[in-house]
Formats: C-alpha cells, structure tokens, sequence
C-alpha cells in the first residue's frame, strides 16, 4: 500500500459489560488521566478519534468505537460493527466468565470477512485478583486467528496504546496481503492521500468525502 | 394544566405532579404493598447480577449514590430496579434505566414512588425502548430519521451521504431521556413535559437539538466530523437556558402530531421486521 498518505481505520471495541472497554478507550484517546475515574456504563455507542503513527513511514486515523457490553445493546450495534476494520475484544482479567464469552463476542463480529482482531486482558494491575493466565490467553488469540494478545491497565496505564497500535499495524498488514480491502464496508478502512506537508488537516480546510 | 407544566414544574411539586400526571399514583394506591411483596419474593440471580454490575457506575461524582453514603442512595436504586426488573420480566433490566431510576429517586426522595414513576415511563410512555429486542428504539431511532428528513432535509441527506446511522448519533438520547446529554434541569423541564405529554416529547427535543444546529452540523465533511457536531449541539448556552430551550421545542420543529408519529412508527416497525 502507499504509505504517502495516512489511513483511516474504523475501530471497535466490544466484550462483556464492566470489563473496562470505555477506561482502555478514555486512557487511550484523552490520555492517562482519562482511565483512572470510574465511567459510567456506555448506553448504545459512544465515538473517539485519534491519529497514531503507523510504522514505517506513515500514520493513521482510528476512529474508535465504544460500544455497551450488555448483550440486548447487539440488536442496535450489530449492523455496525460489521463494518470495523479492526476489533479490540476486551476481557477482564480478573473475572473469569468475561473471558469465557470471548469466542463468542469473536463470532458476533467476525462475519463472513473477519476484520483484524487483537485480544485485551484487562485490569492486569489487579494481580492478585487474576483469574485468566497470560499462556491461556495467549491459546485462545491464536487459535482464533487473531493478530495478537495484550494485557492492559487502564489504571496503571500498561500496554494500552501498545494495544492500538498493535492492531492498527494488524490491519495494514492485512491490507497487505489483500486480505481485506479499503473501503471495507462504508469507510472501514480508507486511505487519505497525502499533501506536500503530512499534516491534520486545518479547520475549514476541505477534507476528504466519503467515496462509497 | 399543559401551559402551566410546560412553563417547568417548580422542584417541591414535581414528584406529587409527575406522580398523578402520569397515572402512577393511582397505580401505587390500587396496589398497596405491591412493591414491598417484590422485593420480598424469590430473585432472578442472573438479573441480580447485571444490576450489581452497575451500581458503583451509576452517577459515582453524585456523593450520595457513594457505597459509604448514608442515606445510601445506591441501595434504594439496587431496590428499585431489581423490584422493576421481577415486576416488568419482558424487560428486565436494561442499561440507561439505572440513570432515570437514579433520577426518580432524587427528585421523590421515595422508594416506591420512585418504582412507580419508572413503571410509568418503561411500562405506559415509552414504547417498548428496553425490551431484549429493543423494537421500540430501533423503530423511534428511525422515526426520528424520517422527521428530519420532512424538516432538516440538508441535515438528513448529510447523513445518508455519509453513512452515519442515526442509531450512533442518538441512542443515548432516547436511551437515557436526554440524562447526562442536556444539564440537569433541562433534563428535569423536559421531564415534566414527557409525563404528561407523552413520548413525542423526545422527538420534538431532538429536532430542535438538529434544526438549531443545523448549519453548525452542515460544516462536517466526513463521519467521524458529524458524530463530533453531534455531541457538540448538545452543549453550550442554548441547552442551559431551559426556558428558551423549553420555549423553543414546541415552535421550532413546527407542528408534531401523535398521528403523524404513530403512523410513522407503524411503517419504520414493518420496515425493521422485515429486515430480520
């Protein structure tokens, strides 16, 4: 892929209620201090957006999904998340059941052309409370076909945008291979060509339109 | 009666006005202990559960929802939703009913008038919004959809064009009646006019919210612009004045009527079943 310009991925983050989806996101996208206070739980769906450099030579846009973990919340999401170019599924560490819904959180999103998947144990300052090994983890990413696992604190603010990134370079290399394709679904993935200066664009400046 | 809640029901009169507007006091006088029995009866563990998972999340900058409070506002919310949760077994509980039970019990300081103001809302106002399905939002969510597209058509061919469901944009608002979206007291004039004027409050809320705004929302050029000029129309002076703002959603979505909803309701209903 051309790496002059940056891209633009769609990602979203799902898993079980309370395992800490909208701190990871918050200490991510508003910085540390963002994923210390307790959040209340997100109803429907909520949007962040931050740009992130993209190794080796560019960067690229997340637009970043919160969604609500209780399950009736699918019937409205679901049509959504279908569209992502990359899913964090978030587990909690230190609660056993969240980690056992995760192969099916994986089938709710994957679809007929799954989009990149990394797998987030959460909490992981909660050592004590620990109920999911890293190993056992580790197993079930791979045997998913996801790009990775990571644990994450929002907290302690550990791994976090290890997390984002680590899924954001998931996606460009599975754009390289052709295994997905820009404009997957309506702007899932996109592709922003470059100007003389690699730069956000201004406010008023034209942007971009949606191409589908 | 209408213009006299309309202009805002003063604060020490709002539980007793919210309670016979709504139908709720009679409900609570033709069932006594009703209430008491529900919490008393056998629990749905699996319900329990899904409650406990929210309580320390449920207004925590709000000292008195603090597990240490005492009088222990989150014990009361833990009561009222779990009794809800037996009383209404179709819908159970659902996430966003913590807040406007939150609410409730701020506003009647009462347990049970608490119960049956919620009842009122979930059971009678608004149509099937928390039910497993989520028909009734999904259905609204669409509705409001098409009264953009009949008055803020530039703003409705925006979002076409760009792909953005109205459902990421607004489930919140319907969701959580407008709770942590527009400032408390604005949530609380809007309130009084949902009591007793019924869901179609909501809309007309929403369609100022889009119509005031929309040259503000016209500027966006990409989605992730237009779901940032959605969360920003919901802030700022014309939401803080709640007179004005109250004065404003009856004159500027123009007229709103329950027939016109109705039968939009119906056609969005079809529309999402036969879409599976």
């Amino acid at each position: 892929p051309d790496l002059g310009g940056h891209y633009q991925f769609r990602v979203i983050v799902l898993g079980d209620a309370a395992v800490g989806k909208s701190s990871l996101l918050r200490c991510f996208a508003e910085g540390p201090a963002g994923g210390v206070a307790t959040p209340c739980p997100t109803v429907g769906v909520d949007f962040y957006s931050c740009t992130i450099p993209l190794p080796p030579a560019g960067r690229a846009k997340l637009q970043l999904w919160d969604t609500a973990g209780q399950e009736r919340f699918r019937s409205i999401t679901r049509s959504f998340y279908r569209s992502a170019a990359g899913v964090l599924l978030v587990f909690d560490l230190t609660n056993r059941a969240s980690f056992e819904r995760v192969p099916e959180w994986h089938h709710e999103a994957a679809g007929d052309r799954p989009p990149a998947f990394v797998l987030v144990g959460h909490k992981c300052d909660l050592a004590a409370q620990r109920a999911v090994s890293a190993e056992e983890a580790g197993h079930l990413a791979a045997s998913l076909g996801m790009v990775a696992f990571v644990e994450t604190s929002a907290r302690g603010n550990l791994n976090v945008e290890l997390a984002f990134q680590t899924l954001a370079g998931g996606i460009q290399r599975a754009l390289g291979r052709g295994g997905v394709t820009p404009h997957r679904g309506c702007g899932g993935i996109r592709l922003i060509p470059s100007r003389s200066h690699p730069r956000p664009p201004a406010r008023g400046e034209p942007r971009q339109r949606c191409q589908c | 009666v209408k213009r006299y809640i309309r202009k805002g029901i003063p604060n020490e009169h709002r539980a007793l006005i919210w309670m016979i507007v709504s139908g709720a006091q009679t409900n609570m006088e033709q069932n006594p202990g009703y209430y008491h029995r529900l919490l008393e009866g056998e629990k749905n563990d699996k319900l329990v559960e899904a409650i406990k998972t929210d309580m320390n999340r449920t207004f925590p900058d709000n000292v008195k929802f603090r597990k240490t409070a005492d009088p222990c506002l989150q014990h009361t919310l833990y009561n009222v939703l779990v009794a809800y949760g037996h009383h209404n077994k179709a819908v159970g509980y659902c996430q966003g009913m913590n807040f406007i039970a939150g609410y409730l019990i701020l506003i009647t300081k009462n347990e049970e008038e608490s119960f049956w103001l919620l009842d009122a809302l979930i059971g009678r106002i608004l149509p099937d919004y928390y039910s497993p399905a989520m028909l009734g939002l999904k259905t609204d969510q669409e509705v409001l959809g098409e009264l953009v597209k009949m008055k803020v058509p530039a703003v409705a061919e925006l979002m076409e064009r760009h792909g953005v469901m109205w459902t990421l944009v607004v489930s919140r608002w319907f969701i959580c009646l407008f709770i942590d979206i527009l400032p408390v007291e604005t949530v609380l004039r809007i309130w009084d006019c949902l009591f007793y004027e019924g869901s179609k409050i909501i809309f007309r809320v929403a369609l100022t919210l889009i119509k005031q705004h929309q040259a503000f929302i016209l500027e966006a050029t990409n989605f992730p612009d237009i779901c940032d000029k959605f969360k920003e129309i919901t802030k700022g002076t014309f939401v803080t004045e709640c007179h004005t703002f109250m004065q404003k959603i009856f004159t500027d979505p123009g007229s709103l009527s329950m027939a016109t909803i109705n039968k939009l309701r119906e056609t969005c209903r079809e529309k999402l079943l036969s879409q599976g």
